[in-house]
Formats: C-alpha cells, sequence, structure tokens
C-alpha cells in the first residue's frame, strides 16, 4: 500500500514517499514522512510494519551518527547500505525478524549519487531507479521508457510526475500527495510536495451499454 | 510458491580438458517482477576458483560474504591459496552449521587445483551435502532444462573455446524455457594461466 | 472421480439442458457437459495447488491490450504460456480472429477464451444470417458476457477483450470470466497488464495516427514482457479500421528490445 520511490540523475538522487499512514482500513496520518536521515546526504525511505519501520530506521540512524562520532567522519552510502543489510539479514533469522523494505539514496565523495533497493529479505541491490510497493508495478516500465543516465533535476522531477501520475490514476488504493527531495553533494534539500490531480478520461467517447 | 524460487536464478559449471566453466543468469526478480537484470550469482574466491550461487537472493549474498570472511581467515593463517577441495569442505561445513534453519541456496563450486591445475566442480544441497561431478553441475529455478541441455551438449575433453559455447548454448537455451530466470547471462572461463569473463546477448523478456 | 457415475443421469441431462437454454446454445449443435457434483470451482482448485500431489496447470500471464483512437482500435498482445514457471510456449496467437470486423484477445485460460469466442463467432453469425446486417460489438460482447455468466463460479478462467466496427464505429469492451461487461478506451488484461498501463496512460492521445498508434501499442506489450516475467515472446499487433482488422505486424521481443537500446544509445 505503501509506495517510495527513488530516482538517481547527474550528480543527485531524486527521493519521493507517500504520506499515508494506514492502519487496519484506517488512514491514522495523512503527512507521515517516510523518509530517515542517515548522514548530511544520505537517506533512507522506509515501508513495511508500522513499529518496525521507525524502531529500524531510528536504529540504523542513531548507529551511523555513533560511527561518526567515533571516527569523525561518514561512512559512504555503499557501506551504510550493506551495514544495513547486515543489521537487517542478522535480524530475518532471529525469533522476530522486521519487516521493513526501503530505499537507501545519498551522494557520497567516493560513488557520487547512489540508489539501494533493499526488501525485507534484506536482498541489496544498487539500481539506476527503484520503486517500492504496488507502486512498482505502474512505474517500473515507466522508468525503462523514460529514464536516461546522467539526467538533469528538472528531466528527473517530469520522470518522477509521470509515475505518480499513473500510481494515483491506476492503483486502488489512493496515495493522494508524495513528499520530494532532491540528495546531493549539497545535502537534502525538499521540493514541493506532488498533490493528486482529478485525471477525468481525455476524451470520453464511450457508446451507451444498451445493445 | 518455494522460497527457493522465490528470487529467480540459475547456475551452471561444465569441466573440459584443463580447464573450468562457470555461467550465470542476472535476473534478480520478486516473484514474476523482475526488479534488476545486474545480480551476480558467481563470486571470485580465488585466482582459479569460482563459487555460484543460486535460491534466495538474501542467502546468496550472506553466504557469499561469510565464505568470502572464512576464506581471508585461512588465507591469512596458511598463507596460500585454498585447494578448490578444501573450500568445498568450507561451504559444506558453513551450510551445515544451519541444518535446523538453512539458507535457502545451492552451491557450485567449480575451479582448477592451484598445484595441478586439475578441473574441479561440486555441487550442493541447501544443508550442504557435496556431489563432486566429473562433467557438470547444475542449480536453480531452470536446472531440470539445464539437466536436460547438459546431457546432450556436454563431451569430454572440450577445449576452452568448444567449452564456452557448449556452456552458454546450455545456458541459454535453457533459461529460454524458464520464466523465473534469464535477462542477462556471464560466462567465466578458468584455464591454467587465466581467466575470461564474457557477457552474453539473451532475450529480455 | 469413480463415484461420479453414481448420479441419475436425467438430473444431469436436466440441468445441462437447462444451461444450455440460459446460455442460448442451440440444443444439438454444442453443448458442454455439466460438472456432476457440486461446487466446481473449489473442486478444480485442489488440483491447480501448487502443492498438491495432483497438479493441474493451465497456461496463463499474458500482457494484452487494447486501445481505442481517431483511426480505430488497436490490439496488442504477447505471445508467451507459461505453466507455473514453465514456458510452454512463446508462439501462442492471443488474438481470436472472430470475423472480420470482430477480434477478440486472450487472457486467462487458453481453452476457455478459445472456445467461448468460437461459440460468439457461431452466434455472430447466426445474427448475420438472421437479420441480414453485422452483429454491434455491444451485442456481440453482451452475448458473450451472458454465456460466461451463466458458468458464473464454476471455475471459467478468462479476462477478454473484444474490440470491432459497427454502425457507432469503433467499439471496445472487456469481459470477465465474472461476467463483467465494460466499455472503455484503453484496456490491459494480464500479469504484465500494469505495466502496459503505465506506458499507454502516459502517451494516449485521441489524436494519436496510425504509425504512433501501432508504436504506442507496440512499445506497451515491449515494456510489460521486459518487467513481467510471464508475458514475453512477440508482440502482435492488430488494427481494426471501418473496413475491418488488419494485421500490422509480428515481431520478437528480443529484435525490439536491442532495437530500442541501439535507437537510445545513438541519441
Amino acid at each position: 500500500m505503501e509506495c517510495v520511490i527513488g530516482i538517481v540523475g547527474k550528480d543527485f538522487v531524486l527521493v519521493a514517499s507517500d504520506t499515508n499512514q494506514a492502519h487496519s482500513i484506517v488512514i491514522m496520518k495523512q503527512d507521515d514522512d517516510k523518509l530517515f536521515r542517515i548522514n548530511d546526504r544520505g537517506a533512507m525511505l522506509v515501508t513495511g510494519e508500522p513499529g518496525d519501520k521507525v524502531n529500524f530506521a531510528e536504529f540504523i540512524q542513531r548507529n551511523l551518527q555513533l560511527y561518526k562520532m567515533i571516527n569523525g567522519y561518514d561512512l559512504s552510502i555503499h557501506a551504510a547500505a550493506n551495514y544495513t543489510r547486515r543489521e537487517l539479514a542478522t535480524s530475518l533469522r532471529s525469533r522476530g525478524p522486521y519487516n521493513v523494505n526501503m530505499l537507501i539514496a545519498g551522494h557520497d565523495e567516493h560513488d557520487g549519487a547512489s540508489l539501494y533497493f533493499m526488501d525485507y529479505l534484506a536482498s541489496l541491490v544498487k539500481l539506476p531507479f527503484a520503486i517500492h510497493g504496488y507502486g512498482s508495478f505502474f512505474g517500473l516500465s515507466i522508468c525503462d521508457k523514460y529514464y536516461k543516465p546522467e539526467m538533469s533535476e528538472a528531466e528527473a522531477l517530469n520522470l518522477l510526475n509521470k509515475i505518480v501520475a499513473e500510481i494515483q490514476k491506476r492503483l486502488l488504493v489512493q496515495l493522494p500527495s508524495f513528499h520530494v527531495r532532491v540528495i546531493s553533494k549539497e545535502g537534502i534539500k525538499d521540493l514541493p510536495s506532488i498533490y493528486a490531480k482529478y485525471q477525468g478520461d481525455q476524451a470520453v467517447r464511450h457508446e451507451s451499454m444498451e445493445i | 510458491m518455494s522460497i527457493m524460487s522465490y528470487n529467480g536464478g540459475s547456475v551452471v559449471a561444465m569441466a573440459g580438458k584443463n580447464c573450468v566453466a562457470i555461467a550465470s543468469d542476472k535476473r534478480f526478480g520478486i516473484q514474476y517482477s523482475t526488479v534488476s537484470m545486474e545480480f551476480p550469482k558467481i563470486f571470485e574466491m580465488g585466482p582459479q576458483l569460482y563459487l555460484g550461487l543460486a535460491g534466495l537472493a538474501t542467502d546468496v549474498q550472506t553466504v557469499s560474504q561469510r565464505l568470502r570472511f572464512r576464506l581471508n581467515l585461512y588465507e591469512l593463517q596458511e598463507n596460500r591459496h585454498i585447494k578448490p577441495k578444501t573450500f568445498s569442505s568450507m561451504v559444506s561445513n558453513l551450510l551445515y552449521e544451519k541444518r535446523f534453519g538453512p539458507y535457502f541456496i545451492e552451491p557450485i563450486i567449480a575451479g582448477l587445483d592451484p598445484k595441478t591445475s586439475e578441473p574441479f566442480i561440486s555441487v550442493m544441497d541447501l544443508i550442504g551435502q557435496p556431489c563432486i561431478s566429473k562433467d557438470f553441475a547444475v542449480i536453480g529455478t531452470a536446472n531440470e532444462q539445464l539437466y536436460g541441455m547438459c546431457e546432450t551438449l556436454w563431451q569430454p575433453d572440450l577445449e576452452p573455446s568448444d567449452l564456452f559455447e557448449t556452456i552458454s548454448q546450455a545456458l541459454m537455451n535453457a533459461f529460454d524455457r524458464d520464466s523465473y530466470s534469464g535477462w542477462g547471462a556471464v560466462v567465466y572461463v578458468i584455464e591454467k594461466d587465466k581467466v575470461t569473463v564474457r557477457e552474453l546477448k539473451t532475450r529480455m523478456d | 472421480m469413480l463415484s461420479l457415475v453414481q448420479r441419475n443421469e436425467d438430473e444431469v441431462l436436466k440441468e445441462t439442458r437447462s444451461i444450455i437454454e440460459r446460455s442460448c446454445i442451440p440444443p444439438g449443435i454444442s453443448s458442454i457437459e455439466m460438472p456432476p457434483f457440486r461446487d466446481p470451482k473449489t473442486f478444480l482448485a485442489q488440483y491447480t495447488k501448487p502443492d498438491s500431489a495432483v497438479k493441474i496447470k493451465f497456461n496463463r500471464g499474458t500482457t494484452t491490450l487494447a486501445f481505442k483512437y481517431g483511426g480505430g482500435v488497436i490490439v496488442a498482445v504477447d505471445s508467451r504460456a507459461t505453466g507455473g514457471s514453465y514456458i510452454a510456449s512463446q508462439t501462442v496467437k492471443k488474438v481470436i480472429e472472430i470475423n472480420p470486423y470482430l477480434l477478440g484477445t486472450m487472457a486467462g485460460g487458453a481453452a476457455d477464451c478459445q472456445f467461448w469466442e468460437r461459440v460468439l463467432s457461431k452466434h455472430c453469425r447466426i445474427y448475420e444470417l438472421r437479420n441480414k446486417e453485422r452483429i454491434s460489438v455491444a451485442g456481440a460482447s453482451k452475448i458473450l458476457a451472458n454465456m460466461v455468466y451463466s458458468y458464473k463460479d464454476m471455475g471459467l478462467s478468462m479476462g477478454t477483450m473484444i474490440a470491432g466496427w459497427d454502425k457507432r464505429g469503433p467499439g471496445l469492451y472487456y469481459v470477465g470470466d465474472d461476467g463483467t461487461r465494460v466499455t472503455n478506451n484503453i484496456f490491459s488484461v494480464g500479469s504484465g497488464s500494469t505495466y502496459a498501463y503505465g506506458i499507454l496512460d502516459s502517451e494516449y492521445k485521441w489524436e494519436l495516427s496510425d504509425t504512433e498508434a501501432y508504436e504506442l501499442g507496440r512499445r506497451a506489450i515491449y515494456h510489460a514482457t521486459h518487467r513481467d516475467a510471464m508475458s514475453g515472446g512477440m508482440v502482435r499487433i492488430y488494427h481494426m479500421k471501418s473496413t475491418g482488422w488488419v494485421k500490422i505486424s509480428e515481431e520478437d521481443v528480443t529484435d525490439l528490445h536491442y532495437k530500442y537500446k541501439e535507437a537510445e544509445a545513438r541519441q
């Protein structure tokens, strides 16, 4: 039901997350933030079981902060992703595994902008674009068609808008708004949120249903 | 829905004349949805030693990393490269440690003996029962198709170039009949003094 | 299965006859043997589950699409049939040519689609002979919907689109195995349909030229086969015009993939 999206551009990662926090059939919160900062230029976007989500994300967040305090420098995005994977993989074979999916996105000196996709089983893959949740069934083909390496921010935003519009048009579960951020060398910058627009059929030429 | 075919993927290894080859597809999927087409399932474990893992992707990563760790310790302790046969025992041991909560992967070990350069191929089940093979070994979601291809195409004492052709044809034609494998392939041909890595142009559906 | 014989034959006959009447199949020409037990859907389900000892695998997993635009209706389909994870065929014909002015698509059970659209073509022909004019797309799709509705909850599996051309112009209907029948400008059915919708929705407009429309259908199917493991093989495209349908193309998706990649690289 939840949806997080990541797109790697020229020297940034564009990330978006839907803002619903649902419980059973109820929407508990309409401006939920699924983004957790792991450092000045890195973040994880987490979906999954409500309790696990915050607990696991904050555990990783705090440990990465501790690492910086001890060593005086941040873990690279690659290292942070692999550290997170190890913690999740260990928890997977414990009595109560965390049920979380995430995208880890960021910018560092060594690799530039990078994006990692990890599911609740702790399978980690590096991707140029990634979507978690049912949104992926609608968004991945759009990414395949329109994604280009080295995209500018405007181009990436254009692609993101296409994906969100499609999700809001076709996905049964309505996701009315998305938080949007750009992560680059300059840090994590908020962009205007995307809100659903009413999408009527562009050319309604239905015949009557009678024979 | 079996957990072994949740992510999909296949690996095959073949022995030739003073050489071995190991090949895999590159798909990482979540059931019928393909997520990545750049997912390595073959890992370099020595100059002439390779490990192929098929099954649950998270365990492919965990097992390959834990084996790399143990192998590093071994090499530091012994100050020499491991023999394929010894490495095979190491894999077997690691898998059996999880006898009652196994890693959902099957491994193939392919390599040449560091001293004698003799080809070595072994394959295991998910709890580490090894089976040393003289001809070929197959694992993964396309294993049935791979058995058929290998049984018909493989012959003894293939030269490296012929071995490459044989293993590539076997793999590609096998996973073209399996919906969970494919989306690119990589082939390693291991000889005494060199290892050749080639990417195959495959169907992408 | 042996206990089936014990049921009173008259009872079965009576039931069969009543079903035949309801589903407007003329008796004696074509009839379907009724299942001699209750709740056939549940009965069948126990043998189609992957962990059952006796395994019946239906061919399923598909991407099909059709859309109306200024120049008519485009129908595009893939050609893969899968039984479990095994690829049974890469050359299945998923467009059923009902008559020169009607096309049907195939998703779900291959046999169900094939059979009922054949029965439909018979009904359409009879209609033509009786009324000296072609049946409307609305009418044809309604016949199909009525027929499958009479077998509701017996385990039929089909998601079909009926595309055609009649007095009202281009027609497009979706008919489902639960008896649903809806009309719209765009439909996509099958396991890869979500991927196809993604492409379709982002480029679709009524004013598409013919070549643009073919390319949109082709692209949508190609992208679906790329991401959906259960779809693949080739892309077949049909165009429904005022003069009836024309087959536009049949291309292997591998050729398309490398053609598109090459074009991308050149940019």
